[in-house]
């Protein structure tokens, strides 16, 4: 216990004086986090703000023009433009359209309103008995041939915003059809009852289509701070296994371990001693990174990460990540034969360990071979625990399995480190 | 006199090498005694010695320390030696007092003896002064001074030492000389390798010349001074059978 603890302050004290060392250990996954999730994060909204441009005119300002227009600008998908409001406007419409200045060109046709309305009074008289004839006046009603909109295409726009445009047409047509059937029934009820209508409500959304996440909590859905912030933590705290693998290895290098062979006893606290100071480092970063991503990427216009609750979960699962990330520097450390052979394989190790446990690129994107191939990296077992912890406001139980392969790995890095160190005292 | 060290028909082969690096040594030490291994370079002295303390296995022959074989009782024979290399084997970024507090832990010396120790040591090689400085900033005599005082923390009843004299003062190297004879004079045994004749013949009690991991020679210096008659010093009788070629 006592050569334990005097490995464990000695290591401590090496660490703390090696300031350039701690500054990189602190200091550059911070800037890693705050980069990677301000990258990752623009290349997002990017993809968000590429809408769709449309150039509109509308000659029915009645109505449905009016709600067709607020419609589609107020979609995400598009951006609109208002042309003008005469019959030149349709040949500058056409013109900007042919010229690929406008994907698409919609026209709103004159007395659109007008005209469904007097279609939905010819309907409504055709239900009705024969003596009401007359209940919309003594002109004569009969159904008009109605083209409310017209659409112009660019010849080289995609089928899918075609689509995207027609079915947000349809959608936006029958909500302002019902409105102003609506409307018709409200004049007729307050000519036949004498009764004044409330002309309210909405009829745009009366049956939606909702997108949900299968999760339990809908509060967390993945954005880009959710999803990197745990992912770039666990690569973090992989690369002590660097300054780790150093350390073991400065020891041989020097000859100090060939001291302590001669010191009579086990390895054991030697090793553990090592591992327990690096584990704090693991730890520490861990938690200076979650800070960072509660405290320091909303100032930087990022939304903020949210940790959810189960603070303990949390603490548990991140010191099982710290662990296996020490067990694979002992490790790197005690097979590697020169510092440089640990930094280059520790380092490119732990970037591919990454990638295939989808710190780079998610998981479920992956082709299905590598989705199965992530299972095999320790980064993608603590992913997938912060996941649940984070996403999924996951417990202590439904996170076990990833916390016991997390610490088996990093006792199957200490049995295979202490066997190749014992095997190599009997040389 | 009693027998400290046996060593008997002790040869090692490096893994991947067509010679051996030590051939059929035999030597028996005596305890209490400070005895040279001498030689020129890729003699088989370190190797030796590292097959002595245990650090490498023999690739066959016995050794027996205190009575104890070392292939069998590793362990306990570990506890009673002591090892300095031929590296400075410290942490540069520690200062000598935190090297000397970790490697004391390691060895179990009690806290209290631990304290009294190191002061002692530090004032008789005198470093008391820079106790509390990194051994990174001690110039190459300290810091084989502190390397020296790392290895008897313990004060070990065998200590082992590889060139603790190489590349230093001739003040530096008269403190530790004439430390290790009041060690040796308190029943220590000590086993030392070097390349200075003049310092092996006034200061061991017997020496071992080795070369091409063979012993050639072995007695007291003046008693292989006076069996060369032609040789005024041992450092005359080195060359006259080692030869005068260089070596690898
Ligand atoms: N690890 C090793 N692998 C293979 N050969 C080795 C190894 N260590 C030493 N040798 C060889 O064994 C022989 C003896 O080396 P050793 O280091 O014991 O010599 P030495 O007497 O200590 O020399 P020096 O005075 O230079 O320290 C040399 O030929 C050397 O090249
Ligand atoms: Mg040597």
């Amino acid at each position: 216990m006592s050569k334990y603890i005097a490995t464990t302050t000695k290591d401590i004290k090496l660490l703390v004086r090696d300031i350039a060392g701690l500054a990189m250990l602190f200091g550059m996954p911070m800037v890693l986090i705050i980069v990677m999730t301000l990258l990752q994060d623009s290349t997002f909204k990017a993809l968000e703000e590429k809408k769709l441009p449309i150039a509109i005119v509308n000659l029915d300002q009645d109505t449905f023009g009016v709600s067709i227009v607020e419609g589609l600008s107020t979609s995400k998908f598009f951006h609109v433009s208002e042309l003008g409001r005469n019959y030149n406007s349709i040949e500058e419409l056409k013109k900007q359209v042919t010229d690929g200045n406008y994907q698409i060109g919609i026209v709103i046709n004159k007395d659109a309103s007008n005209l469904l309305r007097n279609n939905i009074k010819y309907n409504i008289l055709q239900q009705l008995p024969a003596e009401d004839s007359l209940i919309f006046g003594n002109d004569p009603i009969s159904l008009m041939k109605s083209v409310g909109i017209d659409i112009y295409f660019d010849p080289i726009t995609k089928n899918s915003f075609k689509q995207s445009i027609v079915s947000a047409l349809n959608q936006y047509s029958s909500g302002v059809e019902s409105k102003i059937m609506f409307e018709v029934y409200s004049s007729l009820f307050q000519e036949l009852l004498g009764m004044e209508m409330r002309n309210q409500g909405d009829f745009s959304n009366l049956v939606d289509v909702q997108t949900l996440y299968a999760g339990d909590n809908e509060e967390f859905v993945p954005n880009s701070v959710q999803h990197n912030v745990p992912a770039w933590t666990i690569f973090a705290m992989f690369f002590i296994v660097i300054p780790l693998a150093g350390n073991i290895i400065k020891e041989r290098e020097s000859g100090i371990s060939t001291r302590l062979r001669i010191i009579a006893g086990s390895n054991l606290p030697i090793i553990l001693g090592k591992v327990t100071t690096f584990f704090f480092v693991g730890l520490i970063q861990a938690i200076s990174m979650l800070l960072v991503g509660i405290f320091v990427l909303p100032l930087f216009g990022l939304p903020q990460l949210i940790i959810g609750g189960n603070y303990l979960t949390l603490l548990v699962l991140t010191a099982s990540i710290s662990l296996a990330a020490s067990g694979y520097g002992v490790v790197i450390g005690t097979i590697a034969s020169s510092q440089e052979q640990a930094s280059i394989f520790g380092s490119i190790s732990v970037v591919i360990l990454a990638a295939i446990g989808g710190i780079w690129v998610p998981v479920f994107i992956m082709s299905d071979f590598m989705q199965i191939l992530s299972m095999i990296s320790p980064l993608n077992w603590a992913l997938n625990g912060y996941y649940d912890v984070l996403l999924r406001n996951s417990g202590m139980m439904e996170i076990m399995p990833y916390m016991l392969t997390l610490i088996g790995f990093f006792a199957f890095c200490i049995t295979i480190a202490w066997f190749v160190r014992n095997r190599r005292e009997m040389a | 006199m009693s027998v400290s060290i046996n060593i008997s028909s002790l040869t090692k082969r490096y893994k991947n090498t067509e010679i051996n690096a030590v051939d059929n040594i035999s030597l028996a030490i005596n305890k209490g005694e400070v005895f040279g291994l001498l030689g020129p370079n890729g003699a088989g002295k370190t190797t030796t010695i590292s097959i002595l303390c245990s650090l490498l296995k023999a690739t066959s022959g016995t050794v027996e320390i205190m009575g104890k074989n070392l292939a069998t009782d590793l362990y306990e024979i570990r506890s009673k030696i002591g090892m300095v290399p031929q590296d400075i084997a410290l942490y540069p970024n520690l200062t000598a007092m935190e090297n000397l507090n970790f490697f004391g832990r390691m060895y179990g010396i009690d806290a209290k003896v631990l304290t009294e120790r190191k002061k002692e040591l530090l004032h008789v090689f005198g470093l008391s002064e820079k106790a509390h400085q990194r051994i990174a900033t001690f110039s190459g005599g300290m810091k084989r001074r502190i390397n020296l005082i790392t290895g008897i923390l313990h004060m070990p009843k065998i200590l082992f030492l590889d060139e603790p004299t190489v590349g230093i003062d001739v003040q530096s190297r008269t403190v530790i000389m004439d430390y290790l004879m009041t060690l040796m004079d308190n029943d220590m045994t000590i086993v030392y390798t070097s390349h200075h004749m003049e310092e092996a013949e006034k200061y061991c009690s017997r020496v071992a010349i080795i070369d091409m991991g063979r012993v050639i020679e072995n007695g007291a210096p003046k008693e292989l001074i006076h069996r060369y008659s032609e040789c005024n010093n041992l450092e005359d009788i080195f060359l006259e059978i080692t030869g005068r070629s260089l070596r690898d």
